[in-house]
C-alpha cells in the first residue's frame, strides 16, 4: 500500500489585495503559499502542522479546490486515471468531488440548520448518485451506525446534537461517497479534550475500514503526532521541514520546529511552560 | 427530559411559530389581517350596497346607530336601525339628519338584499346583514351621491389590499432576482447593480411616482390602471429588498455549509434553492411584510392625489379623495373612515413584521424557546 494517492509540484495560492474606493485595482497580493511540493501515499495520514497564518488551510483549501490555486499542480490519481486537480475547471472537478472530501473544523458551522441530518447525510447521494429515497435512507443508517450514531438521529435537525455529535455528522457526510482522499481541516481543534479523543480514534477505525488517506491539518504537536505517520512543518506558506513524525519530533532540524515543539505544555504540571522566543532562534517576529 | 416532543426535534419552521405565538401584539395583528383579508375577499357578500347603488333617501347621511332597546316594546333581541329624519338648516342650508322613531328597519342576517354578481361568476343576493327592501343601512353613512360607505369601505379594501400583495410579490421577485445576481457572482454585476440601486434611491419618490403614473395612458382600462400602478410601486421597492438579500447572499456564501455543500458537488442552483434562500426566507418574508404597509399608503397617497386609481375603482386612496375638502372634517367627518381603516391595516402589518423578525431566528435572540 505505498502507491502515490496525489503529488504537489510547486504549489502557488496567491490572494489579491484590493485597493480602497471606487475602482478596486488589485495593488498587490498576498502569497499564502509558495512552491509547496509533497507526495501522498495511499493509506496514510500526513499532518500539516504550523501556526496560525501559515497557510495550512490556504492549502488544503486549493488542493480541494475550494479555492483555485494560482499555479502549480496536483496529480491525483484517480479512479479515472490520473487528474491535475489545478487545471480542472469546476465542473470537470464535480465527479471527483466523490473521491475526495473534507472534514470542517466548525462543526456548528460545517452543517445547514435547516436540514435534517437525513437530508445532510445524504446530499452526496442525491448529487451524485440518484435513487429511491428508500435505497439513499438504508445507506445513511448504514453510515450513521459506522460513525457512531443511532438510526433516530436522520429525523433531527443538527442543533438537536452536541459537538461531537456534530463532527460526527459531518464525518458521515464526507465519507458516505466513500472517497479515497480525506481532508481534515482542525477536525478535532474544536471539540474538547475527551471528545477528541474519541473522534481521533473514530477517524483511525474508518481509515483501517474503508482504506481511506487523510491530510490531517493540526496546530495540536501532540494530536498530529498520535494520529500522522508523516507531517509537514509549514511557516509562512513553504514546508521548513517533512518527515515521519517521530524523527520530526524526536530530532528537529529547522529552529521553526523546535520552537514548535518547546511550545507544547507538559502534562506535568511542575513543569513550567518555557517556549523558545524566536530572536534566539533567529525567526523574525510577527 | 422525557416530555412528549423533545425540543431538538421540533423543526426550524415550529420553533419560529412558538416563538410568534408568544408575541401577543404581532398574533392580534395577524388574526386581525385574516379577517379583513378574508372580508375584502368575499366583500360582495359582507357589503350591504353594490359599491356605485345609490340611496337618494340619505345623501351625506350620517352613520345610523345600531339599537337594541325599542322605547314601546323595550328590549329586543334582534338589533335594528331607525330610518333618516331629514331637516334642512334653512340659516346654512345644510342638510341635518335625525333618527326618525317612526321608521324601524330591523336587520337581517345571512338574509337576501341587493343582488350582486359574486367575483363576476355567478349571480346572488344573500348578505352577511341586511334590511328589508323598504329600508336602508347605511353603517358608515353615506357620501355626496347616497352612496354607503360602509360597502365602498369594503370593496376598497379588496383592491387596496390586494395592491399591497402584488406588489410586494413583484417587489419580492424583482429584489430577490437582482440582489442575488448581485450578490452570487460578485465583480462588475454586483457594481454595476448597486449603483443604479443608488440612483433609484436617491430620487424623491413622491416625484417619481407622480410622473410614472401620470405616463399611464388614460385610454387604459380601470384593470390596467390598477396593474400598472402595481408595477410602478415594485419598480421602486425593491431596491431595498436587493440590497438585504445581496447582504445575506455575501455573507453566506462563505459560510462553512455552504462551502461544505459546494465541496459536495453541488451545483448552483442546488446551493441557491437548497442552502442559501432557506436560511433567510424568514427575513425575506419579514421584510416584506413590513413593505406591504409602504405599497398601501404609496396607493392611497397617489389615488388621494388624484393620479392612482380613478373613479369607477373603488380604493381607499379613491375614497379619500372626498375627503379632501377640509369642511368634511366638521360637516361629514364619516368620509375619513376609509383613513382609520388605512391606518389600522398599516400599524397591524407593522406589529406582525416586528412579531415575525423577532422570531425569525429560532436560534438566536436572548430569550430563546
Amino acid at each position: 500500500m505505498s502507491d502515490e494517492l496525489l503529488r504537489v509540484n510547486q504549489l502557488n495560492v496567491r490572494f489579491p489585495v484590493m485597493s480602497r474606493g471606487l475602482l478596486r485595482r488589485q495593488t498587490s497580493d498576498f502569497h499564502a503559499v509558495k512552491d509547496l511540493s509533497f507526495h501522498l501515499n495511499r493509506g496514510e495520514t500526513l499532518g500539516i502542522v504550523g501556526e496560525s497564518g501559515s497557510g495550512k488551510t490556504s492549502l488544503v483549501r486549493a488542493l480541494i479546490r475550494a479555492i483555485k490555486p494560482s499555479s502549480g499542480s496536483a496529480v491525483f490519481n484517480s479512479s479515472q486515471g490520473q487528474v491535475d486537480l489545478c487545471q480542472l475547471s469546476d465542473k470537470q472537478l464535480v465527479p471527483l468531488r466523490t473521491q475526495m472530501q473534507m472534514i470542517f473544523q466548525d462543526p456548528f458551522a460545517s452543517l445547514n440548520p435547516r436540514m435534517k441530518v437525513g437530508e445532510i447525510i445524504a446530499e452526496p447521494l442525491a448529487i451524485h448518485a440518484p435513487a429511491s429515497r428508500a435505497e439513499h435512507r438504508g445507506r445513511v443508517i448504514e453510515m450513521l451506525g459506522r460513525v457512531g450514531l443511532e438510526a433516530s438521529a436522520i429525523q433531527r435537525f443538527p442543533h438537536a446534537f452536541s459537538g461531537g455529535q456534530r463532527q460526527r455528522i459531518g464525518i458521515a457526510r464526507a465519507l458516505i461517497m466513500q472517497p479515497a482522499l480525506v481532508v481534515c481541516d482542525e477536525a478535532v481543534s474544536a471539540l474538547d479534550v475527551s471528545v477528541q479523543a474519541q473522534v481521533l480514534n473514530l477517524l483511525a477505525d474508518l481509515q483501517a475500514e474503508l482504506g481511506l488517506t487523510y491530510i490531517f491539518v493540526s496546530h495540536d504537536l501532540n494530536v498530529v503526532r498520535h494520529f500522522c505517520e508523516r507531517a509537514l512543518v509549514m511557516y509562512r506558506g513553504e514546508v521548513v521541514e517533512e518527515g515521519a513524525v517521530d524523527d520530526l519530533f524526536d530530532r528537529p532540524q529547522h529552529n521553526y520546529t523546535r520552537l514548535l515543539l518547546s511550545a507544547i505544555p507538559s502534562i506535568d504540571p511542575d513543569v513550567r511552560l518555557a517556549p523558545l522566543s524566536r530572536a534566539s532562534l533567529g525567526l523574525p517576529i510577527e | 427530559m422525557s416530555s412528549p416532543q423533545l425540543l431538538q426535534d421540533v423543526s426550524s419552521a415550529r420553533l419560529t411559530w412558538l416563538r410568534f405565538k408568544r408575541h401577543r401584539l404581532a398574533l392580534a395583528s395577524g388574526i386581525f389581517l385574516v379577517v379583513i383579508y378574508l372580508t375584502a375577499g368575499f366583500c360582495e357578500f359582507f357589503a350591504v350596497y353594490e359599491p356605485n347603488s345609490r340611496n337618494p333617501r340619505a345623501i351625506y347621511a350620517p352613520p345610523q346607530q345600531v339599537h337594541f332597546i325599542d322605547p314601546v316594546e323595550g328590549f329586543q333581541l334582534r338589533p335594528f336601525v331607525y330610518g333618516y329624519h331629514l331637516t334642512i338648516n334653512p340659516d346654512t342650508w345644510v342638510r341635518e339628519y335625525t333618527e326618525d322613531h317612526s321608521q324601524k328597519f330591523p336587520l337581517q342576517f345571512f338574509a337576501p338584499g341587493e343582488a350582486y354578481q359574486f367575483w363576476n361568476l355567478f349571480g346572488a343576493s344573500r348578505h352577511f346583514v341586511t334590511v328589508p327592501d323598504t329600508g336602508y343601512l347605511h353603517l358608515f353613512g353615506t357620501d355626496k351621491l347616497g352612496r354607503d360607505i360602509f360597502s365602498r369601505v369594503l370593496y376598497g379594501a379588496r383592491i387596496s389590499l390586494s395592491l399591497g400583495l402584488l406588489g410586494v410579490a413583484l417587489t419580492i421577485v424583482l429584489g430577490v432576482l437582482i440582489g442575488g445576481l448581485a450578490g452570487y457572482l460578485g465583480g462588475m454585476v454586483d457594481n454595476v447593480i448597486q449603483r443604479t440601486i443608488e440612483v433609484l434611491q436617491s430620487i424623491p419618490t413622491l416625484p417619481l411616482w407622480m410622473a410614472l403614473s401620470a405616463a399611464l395612458p388614460p385610454h387604459w382600462s380601470p384593470l390596467g390602471v390598477y396593474f400598472g400602478i402595481i408595477v410602478i410601486l415594485s419598480f421602486i421597492q425593491w431596491t431595498g429588498l436587493a440590497r438585504v438579500v445581496r447582504g445575506r447572499f455575501l455573507a453566506l456564501r462563505e459560510e462553512d455549509f455552504v462551502v461544505a455543500a459546494r465541496l459536495l458537488g453541488a451545483g448552483r442552483l442546488r446551493i441557491i434553492f437548497r442552502h442559501l434562500l432557506p436560511s433567510f426566507m424568514s427575513h425575506i418574508i419579514t421584510t416584506a411584510t413590513l413593505a406591504i404597509p409602504g405599497m398601501i399608503l404609496a396607493e392611497t397617497a397617489l389615488s388621494f392625489l388624484g393620479v392612482g386609481l380613478r373613479a369607477p375603482i373603488v380604493s381607499w386612496g379613491v375614497l379619500l379623495q372626498q375627503a379632501q375638502n377640509f369642511q368634511v372634517i366638521i360637516l361629514t367627518p364619516w368620509l375619513l373612515i376609509p383613513g382609520v381603516f388605512v391606518v389600522l391595516v398599516v400599524i397591524a402589518f407593522n406589529l406582525l413584521g416586528d412579531g415575525m423578525r423577532d422570531a425569525a431566528d429560532p436560534y438566536g435572540g436572548s430569550n430563546s424557546a
